[in-house]
């Protein structure tokens, strides 16, 4: 079916912008991704009040403050996973009709738009601040967590795609790198959710269990704020866990948080560049999956890099860097409007529980290590108290 | 089966498939439109627009 489609691509093929097809075979899928996007967030333009991103911001004014975090947000409540969410539901509830697909389509091409525009997110020099030993344990804590997710996911037999998703979302402590990888790994849609499901459960329980042993190791408190966003990540979910290990410490973990933030494109980038020379290395192996159907470094990867370069030299100054950030919010929502859609809820369970498994193991491991290279630096005094 | 009533029509076109060609150019679409979208905003701010 692929084969004859592409065929019949090639056939009627004029130039690049071919991919875009015609505006009134695309409409339809356009409407139901904007119509899901708008209805999911608080769009920057759109003076929208009926959107479940205001829905689940006043629930949790009804909930009140967990650890002065929201509940929805502790459970990743975004500008992508609220459309996504809204995709699921209608798409395995009322079904998606055959007129939206073409424009539906789109997804492929917002994704390397989306995330070719979230470059000037991540200004490095912003994490200059923190000192060296914080930007090394972040920065170490990121390698080694991806490292550590793809060794353990080899261990348990997991389709490597979904191994790759979950070290990227692990890693980076953001499930939006989740998505950002789908792409570069050529991973399926219930792989994608499922792995950002493993990385959300997991901040869950990490964010109780990370203040727990913390309280053991007599780790000052503003150290714990780095252990938090380090061991926990997840934005919400590491400032609970902040807060629970003491007020200074939540304070230090809004601070120590742009270590992270910064550093989190490497993190992707070598979980791809990793997977992508494994594959070269074994071109025949039927049991390498990611990336798989990539021959080449793609070229939108190298003008995001390109991009976060700039950034690092503060080409876009804050107005733009913000003016920027608002087109991927607007991009971001509408292909995870059509991603949505795409899934089946049985896709997202066939993947099974093998991932949370070595989410939880490779997390824990996280905990015990940072705790452990924290205390350590402390101890010696790199970290100054 | 389950899979092809959300994403595949009834021509066999497939919307979350992406390969060859046609992969090529949306990448393309999206590398010029990025482009154009971050010049333009950071050309804007430049010139003092914003």
């Amino acid at each position: 079916m692929a084969q004859s489609a592409t065929a019949t691509y090639d056939d009627r093929r004029r130039s690049f912008l071919s991919s875009l097809y015609s505006f009134g075979k695309t409409f339809p899928g356009l409407m139901a991704m904007l119509f899901i996007a708008v209805f999911a967030n608080n769009l920057p333009g759109v003076p929208n009040p009926f959107t479940l991103s205001n829905l689940f911001a006043w629930l949790d004014g009804v909930i009140g403050p967990l650890n002065h975090q929201p509940m929805f947000q502790l459970l990743n409540s975004n500008f992508v996973w609220n459309p996504l969410l809204l995709g699921l539901i209608i798409g395995n509830l009322f079904g998606v009709p055959n007129i939206w697909k073409p424009g539906l389509s789109y997804i492929h091409m917002l994704m390397p738009l989306g995330i070719i525009m979230l470059a000037p997110h991540f200004i490095v020099p912003h994490a200059a601040k923190l000192g060296v030993w914080p930007i090394i344990i972040c920065t170490g804590s990121m390698f080694l967590t991806a490292s550590i997710t793809l060794a353990l996911a080899r261990v348990f037999k997991l389709d490597d795609r979904h191994g790759s998703i979950i070290a990227g979302g692990l890693s980076t402590g953001d499930p939006h790198a989740c998505a950002i990888l789908m792409p570069l790994i050529k991973a399926k849609g219930g792989q994608v959710v499922n792995a950002v499901i493993c990385v959300i459960g997991f901040g869950l329980i990490s964010m109780i269990v990370l203040p727990m042993v913390g309280s053991m190791t007599n780790i000052p408190e503003k150290y714990m704020g780095l252990a938090a966003i380090v061991g926990v990540g997840n934005g919400h979910q590491a400032l609970f866990a902040a807060f629970q290990s003491g007020y200074e410490a939540g304070r230090f973990a809004f601070w120590f948080d742009i270590g992270r933030h910064v550093i989190m494109p490497a993190g992707f980038l070598y979980v791809f560049i990793f997977m992508f020379i494994r594959k070269l290395r074994s071109p025949n192996n039927s049991e390498i999956k990611a990336t798989r159907g990539i021959k080449r470094f793609p070229i939108w990867l190298g003008v995001f890099i390109f991009c976060w370069i700039l950034a690092c030299l503060h080409l876009f100054k804050e107005p733009a860097h913000h003016a920027i950030f608002n087109m991927v919010q607007w991009d971001f929502s509408l292909a995870a409007a059509a991603l949505g859609l795409s899934i089946s809820f049985k896709e997202i369970i066939a993947v099974g529980y093998k991932g949370f498994i070595v989410t939880c193991i490779a997390g824990f491991l996280r905990i015990l290590l940072i705790l452990g290279a924290i205390f350590l630096c402390v101890k010696t005094g790199l970290l100054p108290i | 089966m389950e899979k092809k009533s959300h994403t595949i029509d009834s021509t066999g076109f497939d919307y979350m498939a992406n390969t060859g060609k046609e992969e090529q150019d949306r990448d393309t679409c999206g590398i010029v439109l990025a482009l154009i979208i971050i010049s333009v905003l950071t050309l804007f701010q430049y010139l003092g627009l914003y």
